[in-house]
């Protein structure tokens, strides 16, 4: 071979070994075990007081109207499904995606936060994706970094009058970006490098993990404006009743 | 989402379905602490196997179906161990060291003892989770949840997002049957469109549906609480002695 054609196949295989190897790249859940025993508690601590609060924000939803229960559980149900299907990719690998910034855009941050952290524990009993140890640590950055995120942005871009789908496709990538960060942060907090520390390891975290989920990020924002489109055109009524799209006509 | 079938569907097959979920779920997280709170390799090699022994041997699961569930976590592993190996640095250092524009990568013996000994310990935690999710079903983990000082509505939402996982579920697969029979997944951006549109029917049909079984639910007097029936199985002595053994035998490991 000649040096160019070494080159060539160097590309090729680090091309492979990227994308060949993550046969099936969820949003990323951080595996059983992988986190120190202190970071799981702790992650868990920090999300109690968000977890509360969408606690009450349900329990109120559901004092005013008792019906509402089976629409929630159906909505924590339908984030569950959207998040175990495989998504269309380009490169061939099986992906999926968060479901958790369409949800923040249609029932709010609070809500779900809650059906968030119940997604994720029937994600780690029923598909073996996370863990029941790193359930805080996962719940953080999934149930609450992402969608609070997710909802800011569509609330700053409706404030700001920009193209309701361009908000929504915004909000949906930039929550899933901002989760992949939460999680590479986490990941580099619990596990430093020598030199350079928390800084240098939160960058290796990152680097690894974006040729997934960069694509990953861009394709869900796309998916999540596809399906607000159609719902916008086909179930208005329904929107409206669950308190979405006042702005739409 | 074969994945969700097929866990679940394993646990209702496992032999040691009969056994007290409770009991299950003790000897689980009293492992998976073990080896979290230590990091004691001898330990979590231990509870690799014998976790892996007894969903493989006692409960009746396949050894190569045992090995495919294995490999779910296998690519966060390889990533996230991949981060922690190989360091940056501005200066030359470690054992091999990569000059780059700009930086050095380099990988270094402490980093690669750590990634070792977190890879044993992921598996057995791993390992540990799966003894407990591949011998009970998902209601009777929900169950277990509510024994825990939990507000009763997050186990009725619970156990209402597990009843309607399946419907959807099935919703879903008939319509991805009706689009890809119609050439909806014949390039990425048809997928794209067609994914979209899946999603959207399915959030519609699934608000409709909300409406009919709420209403379903309170003809059979619902008011607030859901009862579903709960098989005893009650904790028998033997039982318990192997299980108390087995994490006495875990404690003592981890003073050699």
């Amino acid at each position: 071979m000649s040096k160019k054609e070494k080159s060539i196949m160097k590309l090729a295989v680090a091309f492979a070994l990227t994308f060949g190897m993550v046969s099936s790249a969820y949003a990323m859940h951080i595996m059983e075990g992988y986190l120190p025993a202190g970071y799981c508690i702790a992650w868990g601590a920090i999300s109690v007081p968000f977890l509360t609060a969408g606690f009450f924000s349900i329990q109120k939803k559901l004092r005013d109207n008792r019906r509402s229960i089976t629409v929630l559980a159906m909505s924590g149900a339908f984030v569950f499904v959207l998040s175990s299907l495989k998504i269309p990719s380009v490169t061939g690998s099986c992906s999926h995606m968060t479901g958790t910034g369409l949800g923040a855009i249609l029932f709010g941050p609070s809500a779900v936060s809650i059906l968030g952290i119940i997604v994720l524990i029937f994600q780690a009993v029923l598909l073996a994706h996370g863990g029941l140890t790193t359930l805080g640590a996962n719940t953080f950055s999934m149930a609450i970094a992402g969608p609070f995120v997710s909802f800011g942005i569509y609330r700053l871009c409706k404030a700001l009058k920009v193209n309701r789908m361009a908000s929504v496709f915004l909000a949906a990538t930039l929550g899933d970006l901002f989760t992949y960060c939460v999680t590479s942060f986490q990941l580099a907090l619990a596990y430093p490098s020598e030199i350079g520390g928390v800084g240098a390891s939160a960058v290796k975290f990152l680097g690894v993990f974006a040729p997934t989920q960069l694509p990953l990020a861009v394709i869900e924002g796309i998916l999540t404006t596809v399906i607000v489109m159609t719902l916008e055109s086909y179930a208005l009524p329904e929107l409206k009743a669950i308190g979405f799209a006042k702005e739409v006509k | 989402m074969k994945n969700i079938h097929t866990i679940d569907f394993y646990a209702y097959e496992s032999r040691l379905k009969g056994l007290n979920p409770g009991l299950k779920a003790v000897v689980a997280i009293a492992a998976l602490l073990i080896c979290i709170g230590t990091g004691n390799y001898l330990v979590s090699v231990t509870v690799f196997l014998t976790m892996g022994g007894v969903t493989v041997i006692w409960g009746g699961l396949s050894f190569w179906k045992y090995l495919g569930l294995l490999k779910i976590p296998v690519t966060f592993l390889i990533l996230g161990t991949a981060a922690i190996v190989v360091g940056i640095s501005s200066a030359p250092t470690g054992r091999f060291c990569v000059s780059l524009p700009g930086f050095y990568l380099y990988l270094s013996d402490d980093g690669a003892i750590l990634s070792a000994r977190l890879i044993i310990k992921a598996m057995a935690c791993v390992s540990a989770m799966y003894m407990l999710v591949l011998s009970t079903p998902a209601s009777e983990v929900i169950n277990l949840l509510g024994k825990l000082p939990l507000p009763r509505l997050l186990l009725e939402l619970m156990n209402l997002i597990y009843r309607f996982i399946f419907v959807m579920m099935d919703v879903q697969s008939r319509m991805k049957q009706a689009a890809q029979s119609r050439l909806g997944y014949s390039s990425f951006f048809t997928s794209c469109r067609s994914f979209g549109g899946i999603g959207a029917n399915l959030f519609l049909v699934s608000l409709k549906k909300a409406g009919t079984y709420y209403d379903a639910m309170t003809s059979r007097c619902y008011e607030g609480e859901l009862l579903f029936m709960e098989e005893v199985k009650p904790v028998k002595r033997k039982e318990a002695a192997v299980a108390a053994g087995y994490i006495a035998v875990l404690l003592l490991l981890l003073l050699i």
